[in-house]
């Protein structure tokens, strides 16, 4: 048999370790052994990419920027869900408040995430800069750091971000669209009372990564037993939306400009090794 | 006094269980800890936690009956916590141990007798509970009794 591929994956929850153990019998059944190994944030995970310690990162899209920067851009991002693709960001406020527009946030407060989430803080504080408002300068930015290293993977940074808009300490708050989505049908977000401000350009999140050495035959052979899930089969479709997707796709990198523009301008990784 | 032990054996059975047998009887037990809802065996951890609770409801109970007060039902609700339970999955860069922090066991007993007879039960329970003096000393224990009609 051969020896198993070894993953990385970041785990902010026990409860999350139970679909990496499912993951991981699909794929010892399908003949292309893993091995998962956990990390308690994304920048352990890259270092231990880099080392050689792991084969396979899945890496935020924040993981796979910071991969890409300390490898010299020799990583490759091999499969993503399909959720994974095309996200957007918005910035909301309340209905009856006096912000209609971006600009109408100058000397305003806007409440974001983690300071490390790619959805609830740095690409919605790249909005803001695309229309010429600078945080911190011409926007005060209320910021909820929430396990802070796990990249906004824990949505408890969004969600405080919100409750701070709700109380009316903030002006509009930063989240995810499957965010938006998900807390206006369960009651968390009254749609009544909100509205979308303003909407991220689209952007890529998860993917797997791997460094350049590691060999295209096991790649070949975990991406074959990967994309052999179908959402059409009952016994795939329990793993397939615990982990929120229905289908996996080839790993792309167009959807990171967005990302890589706001880390640059906010000086995300200054002061960081490398 | 004569050292009283108890002896119990305890086999690997299949995937993930074990089997314990004690006395003439035998039960299974799961995985140490798990976080799957839809795991399908009782974890040695919720041995752990159930026992606690049988261990004070019984215990309240046979008092009651050896006082003779009147306890028509013993209900106790167990809570666990563990310390850091990322460290029993082995995450790297986690501090911490896998060890229970907390348990809490709220108790609801059911009895017509006057409050303060059950009170006196319930400390004389306390005091004569193993699991209970066990593990007072070692982790943060929260009691707590409501008695209802």
């Amino acid at each position: 048999m051969d020896k198993p591929i070894l993953m990385g994956a970041v785990l902010y929850n026990p409860k999350v370790s139970v679909i990496w153990d499912i993951i991981g019998e699909f794929f010892q059944d399908n003949g292309c052994p893993i091995d998962v190994v956990f990390y308690t944030n994304y920048e352990l995970q890259v270092e231990a990419l880099l080392k050689g310690h792991i084969d396979i990162a899945w890496n935020s899209p924040l993981a796979w920027l910071d991969a890409q920067r300390q490898s010299g851009s020799t990583c490759r991002a091999i499969a993503m869900r399909d959720t994974d693709r095309d996200r957007v960001s918005y910035l909301i406020t309340k209905k009856q408040g006096h912000i209609k527009t971006v600009e109408d946030l100058r000397g305003k407060t806007v409440a974001v995430g983690a300071k490390d989430s790619p959805q609830a803080t740095l690409i919605p504080l790249g909005l803001l800069q695309r229309h010429g408002l600078q945080p911190g300068r011409d926007v005060q930015v209320r910021r909820f750091d929430l396990m802070v290293g796990k990249h906004g993977d824990h949505i408890g940074g969004e969600l405080e971000a919100f409750k701070c808009l709700a109380a009316g300490a903030a002006d509009a708050s930063a989240l995810i669209d499957l965010n938006w989505q998900t807390w206006t049908q369960d009651g968390t977000i009254n749609p009544n009372e909100y509205t979308i401000l303003a909407t991220t350009e689209l952007f890529d999140h998860c993917c797997f990564t791997v460094r350049a050495d590691f060999p295209s035959q096991r790649q070949q052979q975990f991406l074959q037993v990967l994309f052999s899930m179908s959402y059409d089969n009952p016994k795939h479709r329990e793993m397939m939306d615990l982990e929120g997707l229905k289908a996996w796709e080839p790993g792309r990198t167009s959807g990171y400009g967005l990302l890589h523009e706001a880390v640059e301008q906010q000086h995300f990784f200054v002061g960081t090794t490398p | 006094m004569e050292r009283y032990t108890w002896t119990l054996r305890v086999s690997t059975a299949r995937k993930d269980r074990a089997t314990v047998f004690v006395r003439q009887q035998q039960f299974t037990v799961g995985a140490p800890v798990q976080f799957d809802a839809a795991y399908d065996a009782i974890t040695a951890l919720e041995y752990v936690l159930g026992a606690i609770g049988a261990d004070v409801v019984h215990g309240l109970q046979a008092l009651a009956r050896k006082r003779r007060v009147e306890v028509d039902h013993v209900e106790a609700v167990v809570e666990g916590e563990l310390n850091n339970p990322l460290t029993y999955l082995g995450v790297v860069g986690e501090s911490g141990h896998p060890g229970l922090e907390r348990v809490s066991v709220k108790v609801y007993v059911a009895s017509i007798a006057p409050a303060e007879e059950v009170r006196r039960l319930w400390q004389e329970m306390l005091d004569r509970s193993p699991l209970v003096r066990t593990l007072q000393p070692a982790i943060r224990f929260e009691l707590s009794l409501q008695v209802v009609l």
